[in-house]
């Protein structure tokens, strides 16, 4: 232990002495243990956010809708051509189902909103069901969502984010306030509480008004999302058998038909979600391990260099009384040294490009350190076995030709 | 008896052809001697000094250090010897160039786990012996060749070795330093300690008092040296 702490205390001077060199042989090392840093911190972050994401659609809600979870260019054509689902066949999906507590819907488009000489482009437009915040966990901070009754008798009345209270009502009252959308004029109800945005995305930049009133302003060409809130969480799948029976007798299907809608719920969503995050990893894995390997390569190229030049220390050191393993500790210390070296450095730059990237995306960020652990053990890792054979070579050495040495 | 050698072959393979270093090398050293190793270059000194050294093995022949029989050990051995009984002098010095004086004078005891305080202690008193208390934050490149060959020497000694070996020590230092470093060695035998030098000097080989002189891998005669006076 004693010898260690001497070897490393040599071995920083060595390096200390050779800034330049020392940080060109740890580039690649530092690229390595980064990206693994990096990318695990943003990865952690994602999950972080998916499952905050999971947490407000709900366990037990579930969405049926015409396209589903899309994954590529083929099925996505093909969804377009299916049926669009709407108000008649929610209506029907809520009294055919017995596991179904709520089932609501939405539509969504996006307009500019007025009020004034002031506007927001852009916002999300939604119409919805009265129980629509009982399904998806929507937390109301004044005033009201729009009503039974106000869907019945398909009222202009518009319950907003705190984004359009922001930019149309600074500083000023907003409840019982007219906005416009698209030429028509809604009255404002409510509004929800801040939810702040990620991924550069705002979760407060939405107007929602009652589902008639939309399909009145916008049309009926849109397929409606059926939100439904199972009884329990070990009833959404017969919850689900429910709603599918009937939706397949109102488009009539044949038994040997397939759905031609969709039905998911958010572990739908976090699954797909950890596959991707898998894909990541696995690139990740690619990424780091090449250049891991060239760092490794560099390194043990600097260590023989180092051995050559110090052929006549290594003589001495010999001549005086040192066995093979001191010298050969000596040297796989300094590549040890140098690679847990490169790995810290790597760490904290990760720590900070992941921290960057956070910033830019919006992306939330979590270090894990398990990831900071395994990157010192990678790096060390690579340090012990690309140091073994310039370590062996000067441990192997004859010390009277290494005395000699010019 | 400290060093008895019998019948020491030293041969080298050069391309197909066998060079024959030493011929059959047999003596004896005691314990307290002071004795110069004398030839023309080329004729074996250093060879039979790396052998001494425990730097080398022979190719034939057997060597007794202190009762041990030497010639058969292995590489770790070897080491342990080099470490524990023999105290090597260089032509060209041999220091590490980065490290102190102290930190060069230390290094024999870090091979044998000395702890840190004693090391440093022995390595301070071996300086001192050498006239160098005021130079131990010095690195080589900050000292004279003298200087240099003090800290080597005090390295030599700093294990108390039973043997300090010097391969032409005052080969790379002008007349008047050389003189002075063969005071040191002088100071060094009248404490007790045995020396053996080599050399090409016949001026050098008089401190020593026997002079063994070799040719071609033999020994040619020995003679005793006209010790100086102080
Ligand atoms: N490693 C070696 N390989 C081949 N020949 C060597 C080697 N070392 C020494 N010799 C040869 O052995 C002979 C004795 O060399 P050495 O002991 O160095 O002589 P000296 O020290 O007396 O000048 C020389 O001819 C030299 O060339
Ligand atoms: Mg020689």
């Amino acid at each position: 232990m004693r010898q260690f702490i001497e070897s490393v205390k040599i071995a920083l001077a060595a390096l200390w002495a050779n800034k330049l060199r020392t940080t060109l042989t740890l580039i690649g090392m530092i690229i390595g243990v980064a990206t693994i840093i990096a990318i695990v911190s943003l990865i952690t972050g994602m999950n972080q956010y998916v499952a905050a994401e999971i947490d407000q659609l709900g366990a037990t809600t579930f969405i049926v809708d015409k396209e589903g979870i899309i994954t590529s260019e083929e099925t996505w054509w093909e969804r377009m051509k299916r049926k669009k689902l709407t108000v008649e066949d929610m209506n029907e999906v809520a009294a055919g189902c017995q596991g179904c507590e709520y089932v609501g819907g939405r539509e969504m488009t996006m307009r500019k909103v007025k009020a004034g000489n002031r506007y927001v482009n852009d916002v999300f437009i939604m119409g919805s069901t009265a129980n629509y915040p009982q399904i998806v966990n929507f937390e109301i901070e004044q005033g009201h969502y729009p009503t039974e009754a106000d869907n019945e008798h398909r009222r202009p009345v518009a319950f907003i984010g705190y984004d359009i209270i922001d930019e149309l009502f600074p500083g000023m009252s907003h409840i019982g306030k007219t906005i416009t959308i698209s030429g028509q004029e809604y009255s404002v109800i409510g509004n929800g509480k801040r939810r702040g945005s990620t991924l550069g995305n705002s979760h407060d930049n939405y107007v929602i008004i009652p589902l008639s009133t939309f399909e009145k302003q916008f049309g009926q060409r849109r397929s409606l999302d059926i939100f439904v809130k199972a009884r329990s969480f070990e009833g959404i799948a017969s919850a689900q058998d429910e709603v599918r029976m009937t939706m397949r007798a109102r488009h009539k299907l044949k038994y040997a038909d397939a759905d031609d809608f969709e039905i998911f719920t958010a572990g739908d969503i976090m699954s797909m979600w950890e596959n991707f995050s898998r894909g990541a990893f696995i690139v990740m894995i690619g990424i780091s391990s090449i250049s891991l390997i060239v760092g490794g390569i560099v390194i043990m190229n600097i260590m023989l260099v180092s051995v050559t030049e110090r052929t006549r220390e290594i003589g001495i050191r010999k001549a005086i009384g040192a066995r093979k393993a001191s010298v050969m500790w000596q040297f796989l210390s300094e590549a040890l040294t140098l690679s847990v070296l490169g790995g810290a450095v790597g760490i904290l730059g990760g720590i900070a490009v992941g921290q960057g990237l956070s910033a830019l995306s919006g992306i939330p960020m979590g270090i894990e350190i398990w990831s900071i652990v395994a990157g010192i053990l990678v790096s060390g890792g690579i340090g012990t076995v690309f140091g073994v054979y310039p370590a062996m070579k000067a441990a192997r050495l004859d010390p009277i030709e290494a005395l000699r040495y010019e | 008896m400290l060093i008895k050698t019998e019948n020491l072959w030293k041969t080298y393979n050069m391309g197909g052809e066998e060079l024959h270093a030493l011929r059959g090398v047999t003596f004896c050293i005691d314990k307290g001697e002071y004795v110069a190793i004398m030839g023309p270059s080329g004729s074996g000194k250093s060879t039979l000094m790396n052998l001494i050294g425990c730097l080398d093995t022979p190719s034939k022949g057997t060597y007794q250090l202190n009762g041990r029989q030497v010639a058969s050990m292995n590489d770790d051995e070897l080491a342990f010897i080099r470490n524990k009984e023999i105290g090597f002098v260089f032509q060209t010095f041999n220091l590490l160039p980065r490290a102190t004086a102290l930190h060069n004078v230390e290094l024999p005891l870090i091979y044998n786990g000395t702890t840190a305080e004693t090391r440093i202690d022995l390595a301070k008193r071996a300086l001192e012996m050498v006239d160098l208390a005021d130079r131990m934050m010095h690195r080589p490149n900050q000292l004279s060749g003298g200087q240099r060959q003090r800290v080597a020497i005090a390295r030599a000694l700093v294990n108390n070795p039973s043997l300090i070996l010097a391969d032409e020590p005052t080969g790379n230092l002008d007349t008047k330093t050389g003189v002075e470093i063969m005071g040191v060695f002088d100071r060094l035998h009248e404490a007790g300690n045995t020396i053996i030098i080599v050399t090409h000097e016949h001026d050098v080989a008089q401190y020593a008092n026997r002079i063994v002189h070799i040719r071609d891998g033999q020994i040619e005669r020995e003679e005793s040296g006209r010790k100086r006076a102080a």
